[in-house]
């Protein structure tokens, strides 16, 4: 052989050796496709930070969960690309014949809000109502020291700035959520918009999650967006007071959060376990509800090889313990009914 | 050649100055326009270079995230699984993308009649023209809907983008082995494919090395192929191909839209270890070139 | 005829008049196949990615090309926002790309100093091989903040009255995924100009500076005429590489679905939608449409691929005639 012949032998070493690693690593992979002790999640971002909690604290498995936004969540099990999914909107007629079988449980309880960031402006002093919040995303308000806006703001020195509108670029359970609400509460939103996942924005900078949407407001003087509660907290956005059914200027806590969440009491939930909290009526007993509260939900197929770990951890989900300990999150318990109709659901799961 | 326009020389004598001048500005206009490529290029690495050393310690490559990216104090962590999943799928592509690259330059450039090499060597360029957003949808339709992502689904993705890279540069190298090599072997009573494997491409090796060198530095990086087929994954090091395993690129395009700053530093850190390895990789591709460069014309 | 097609004949015209060995025919149809595969791969890509747009091709049929806006709730949808953002973020990359790599090629072939002439062209060729998404990550917390605060106050209040350099908002634009893209495709037209640079004859450009042309005139008139058809391969190189890229973009671009020639409004390209959506939509038109998408794109890839390689093949076709 030429003078290369020590060159291509090393090379046809170092090439067999790769291949027999990559058959081994293949072998080792090929026995046991998913390991069990493992179950993997997508989908909404709104309960990313509850899902990781959970992990914490559950044993039994790891949980591989990764937030792509609510439409992912919803595609991704679907294709059964993983063992389950989350979604804070749910599933319409054609996405339920899509997923094959697929069963919804409301597995927790939060909120989305309009989170703001305004030279001068701090946490809770600005207030909105539906309205102006609609017309801000329509386009129709784009000053921040609008007639609109100061009306309702009387005594709040609001800067002659451009309203930076940014909403999620991605198919989002917190844009159903809001454009649910936006639907509810403006008629010109309903017919021009719509509420989705995914919407034509008729203004506005797209983010890509909530991460990226708190990434946006963070960084942008005079802007707008909407995220899920835990994330205004996390990031420090200041969040404004928006003004519900019933008349009051509300917080997003807990307490409001638990507040909307009595709409379900006295309500039969329908077996898809499809629940709508948003704007609740004008009420006595809605005082302090927050407009945008949402439970969210994880998704299931029926029949699923993993059923019995995929029960074990809903349970553990639905458990008083698991539900406490993501309070400081700001996800509120769910009521009790909710847990039950759940928990029902959960059992028509089978292998 | 299309005719040279030496139409200025027959200008009077009095423009001189102002040719001169022009000259004079046009050099100007050529410094300016690259110390503006060359420092807009340089401030891009001296950003990763500055942000990322800051945050360029062990823990990135040895401790995964943390298991709570949401706790208020997360911890010493790093992109362990990250790096080990790169290392994985992209020791998968080469190991698909090698082979057929050299076997398809074999055939292109060894057997092929003529009517079949003019028609798979624009094949060749079509398939290297394919943006890698396609192929990642490609890859997603074909393998992972109903079994799920693997780093298998995300390697056979990076190894489309590799096959066209390295049969082109094996194809190159292949032409450059002049064809008396090839008649004296067989006039000796060498069989064909002894010929190809034993005299021809042991010629070859150090362009076939250089140009999958080059392929990995390139597909190291990529990040659309892996969006759709490796990237629902959890926080531990995983070494298992057949389910999803993290990657460089996709950690951060994920880090990098996140609100917080700890994200972003990590960030830049793999950024700039990316880079490291892109730049390392580059100047071995380098070398291997010379070296058979060198070899070649020697034996000539 | 020598040898060697006498060989490669007979080899493939097995029993006739020659020994044919086993180990020929193998490697033969192993080398084949793998060419068949690759043959394959290309095809089964177009295969898929057509067969996902079919429900979208026959419910909008060739307007979807042309109609603007992305409405998957009155299931409206169409690709002119797209094909719009990749025409404008792609040819605006060329035009601020190409004179930029012309200088640094013509830097580093005629004036830089001879010192410096290594590190600037390894400099500029490892640039090439920056992910696109380490660009985008510098795009979105150095490029986009930094274009917000100074370049498009001071372009908006100088030149505010050209519809490019509108109203701004955020460091998410097209103005943002314009510079990126830049960034990405001067290394290679830069490349391949410098290397088409160092191929004029030297005879030829002393020629010309003996007859009394100065530098300027020697480059105009001898080498941009010699190195035309490279340089215009190597544009549209760039050019496939820009339409193609969808990280980067979508990164900075800032998801708008409009037409605007405002550049500092936000926008969208055919590659940065599909990366955006495709993990998420949400009804089967919806996700039917962003294949479509995708059709335009490998269109458009395809007819970019063709182009350079017709230059190519006619400047390779007048080399060799001059030769």
């Amino acid at each position: 052989m030429p003078r290369n012949g020590k060159l291509v032998r090393i090379t046809l070493a170092l090439a067999a050796a790769a291949l027999l690693g990559a058959l081994a690593v293949t072998s080792a992979g090929a026995a046991g496709k998913r390991s069990a002790g493992t179950l993997n999640g997508a989908g909404s971002s709104l309960v990313a930070p509850a899902v990781a909690q959970w992990g914490t604290m559950y044993t039994a498995d790891t949980i591989n969960y990764s937030a792509l936004g609510s439409g992912a969540g919803i595609k991704a099990i679907s294709a059964r690309t993983v063992d389950f999914g989350a979604s804070d909107a749910p599933l319409t007629k054609s996405q339920g014949q899509g997923c094959h079988g697929c069963v919804q449980i409301p597995w927790a309880l939060t909120a989305t809000i309009p989170v703001v960031n305004i030279p001068g402006v701090a946490d809770h002093q600005l207030k909105l109502t539906g309205t102006v919040l609609a017309n801000i995303y329509l386009g129709n308000i784009t000053k921040w020291n609008d007639p609109a806006i100061k009306a309702i703001n009387k005594g709040l020195n609001l800067p002659d700035m451009n309203i930076t509108v940014i909403h999620r670029s991605d198919g989002s359970g917190d844009t159903y959520v809001f454009t649910n609400y936006l639907s509810k509460v403006n008629k010109a939103w309903k017919s021009k918009v719509g509420c989705a996942t995914t919407v034509s924005w008729p203004t506005g900078v797209g983010g890509n999650k909530n991460a990226g949407v708190a990434a946006l407001v963070k960084t942008n003087s005079g802007s707008i967006g909407y995220v899920s509660d835990f994330y205004a907290i996390q990031n420090h956005i200041a969040k404004p007071r928006l003004k519900n059914a019933a008349g009051s200027f509300v917080l997003p806590k807990i307490s409001s959060i638990e507040s909307a969440a009595q709409l379900v009491k006295g309500e039969k939930i329908p077996a898809n376990n499809k629940i709508s909290l948003t704007n609740p009526p004008k009420s006595k007993k809605y005082k302090n509800a927050w407009p945008m509260a949402t439970f969210t939900y994880v998704l299931v197929p029926v029949q699923t090889p993993k059923a019995a770990q995929l029960k074990a951890f809903i349970t553990f989900a639905l458990s008083p313990a698991a539900q406490s300990a993501i309070k400081k999150l700001v996800f509120a318990p769910m009521p009790g009914v909710v847990i039950k109709a759940a928990k029902k659901t959960l059992a028509t799961i089978h292998s | 050649m299309s005719a040279a326009d030496l139409s200025v020389l027959q200008r009077p004598n009095d423009k001189r100055r102002k040719r001169r001048f022009v000259n004079r500005g046009m050099e100007v206009v050529a410094w300016v326009a690259a110390a503006i490529a060359v420092g807009l290029l340089g401030l891009l690495v001296w950003s990763v270079a500055k942000q990322g050393a800051s945050q360029l310690n062990l823990d990135l490559i040895t401790k995964p995230p943390s298991q709570n990216e949401f706790a208020l104090n997360p911890g010493p962590q790093g992109l362990a699984n990250a790096f080990v999943g790169t290392f994985i799928i992209v020791a998968i592509a080469t190991a698909i993308a090698l082979p057929i690259g050299i076997l398809v330059a074999i055939y292109v450039n060894e057997f092929a009649p003529r009517a079949v090499k003019n028609f798979l060597t624009p094949s060749l360029d079509i398939l290297n023209g394919i943006p890698a957003i396609v192929v990642g949808i490609f890859v997603f339709g074909l393998i992972v809907v109903g079994h799920g992502q693997s780093g298998f689904a995300g390697g056979f993705a990076l190894s489309v983008l590799m096959i066209p890279l390295v049969a082109r540069a094996t194809i190159e190298v292949l032409a450059l082995v002049p064809d008396s090599l090839r008649e004296a072997s067989l006039g000796l009573g060498v069989p064909r494919w002894r010929t190809t494997l034993g005299i021809v491409l042991p010629q070859t090796v150090g362009g076939i090395l250089t140009g999958t060198v080059l392929a990995v530095a390139r597909v190291a990086g990529e990040t659309a192929p892996l969006l759709f087929t490796s990237s629902i994954v959890g926080t531990q090091v995983g070494w298992n191909p057949s389910h999803a395993l993290q990657s460089v690129p996709v950690a951060i395009y994920e880090l990098s839209e996140s609100p917080t700053p700890a994200d972003h530093a990590r960030a830049w850190a793999a950024a700039l270890v990316l880079l490291l390895f892109i730049l390392f990789t580059s100047l071995i591709a380098r070398w291997l070139a010379n070296r058979s460069r060198r070899k070649i014309a020697r034996a000539s | 005829m020598s040898t060697l097609d006498a060989t490669a004949e007979t080899a493939r015209r097995p029993f006739a008049g020659r020994r044919v060995h086993l180990g020929d025919v193998l490697l033969q149809l192993v080398a084949g196949a793998a060419a068949l595969y690759t043959l394959v791969l290309l095809g089964l890509i177009v295969y898929k990615v057509v067969q996902g747009a079919r429900l979208s091709m026959s419910t909008f049929g060739l307007g979807f090309v042309t109609s603007v806006g992305w409405d998957p709730v009155h299931n409206a949808m169409g690709a002119g926002s797209f094909l719009f953002g990749t025409a404008i973020t792609a040819i605006g990359a060329l035009l601020l790309a190409t004179p930029l790599a012309m200088g640094v090629a013509l830097f580093l072939t005629e004036l830089a100093p001879r010192a410096i002439r290594g590190p600037v062209t390894a400099l500029v060729e490892t640039l090439a091989a920056i992910p696109s998404v380490v660009i985008g990550l510098w795009g979105i917390i150095v490029l986009g903040p930094f274009l917000r605060d100074h370049v498009m106050p001071a372009l908006h209040s100088t030149l505010g009255f050209i519809p490019l350099f509108g109203p701004y908002s955020t460091g998410s634009s097209v103005f943002t995924a314009i510079v990126v893209l830049t960034i990405m495709i001067l290394p290679i037209i830069s490349s391949i100009s410098r290397e088409l640079f160092l191929g004029v004859p030297g005879e030829l450009k002393e020629a010309a500076l003996g007859l009394g042309t100065t530098r300027w005139e020697m480059v105009r008139g001898v080498m941009f005429p010699y190195a035309r058809g490279g340089v215009a391969a190597a544009m549209i190189l760039g050019l496939g590489r820009a339409v193609g890229e969808a990280i980067a973009v979508t990164q900075v671009i800032g998801a708008g679905t409009h037409i605007t020639w405002n550049l500092f409004n936000t926008g969208d390209t055919l590659a940065s939608k599909i990366a955006e959506s495709y993990q998420g939509y949400e009804t089967n038109l919806e996700g039917s449409s962003l294949f479509y998408l995708a059709v335009i794109l490998l269109v458009f890839s395809l007819a970019v691929n063709l182009v350079a390689q017709m230059i190519v093949r006619r400047v390779d076709r007048r080399q060799g005639r001059a030769a």
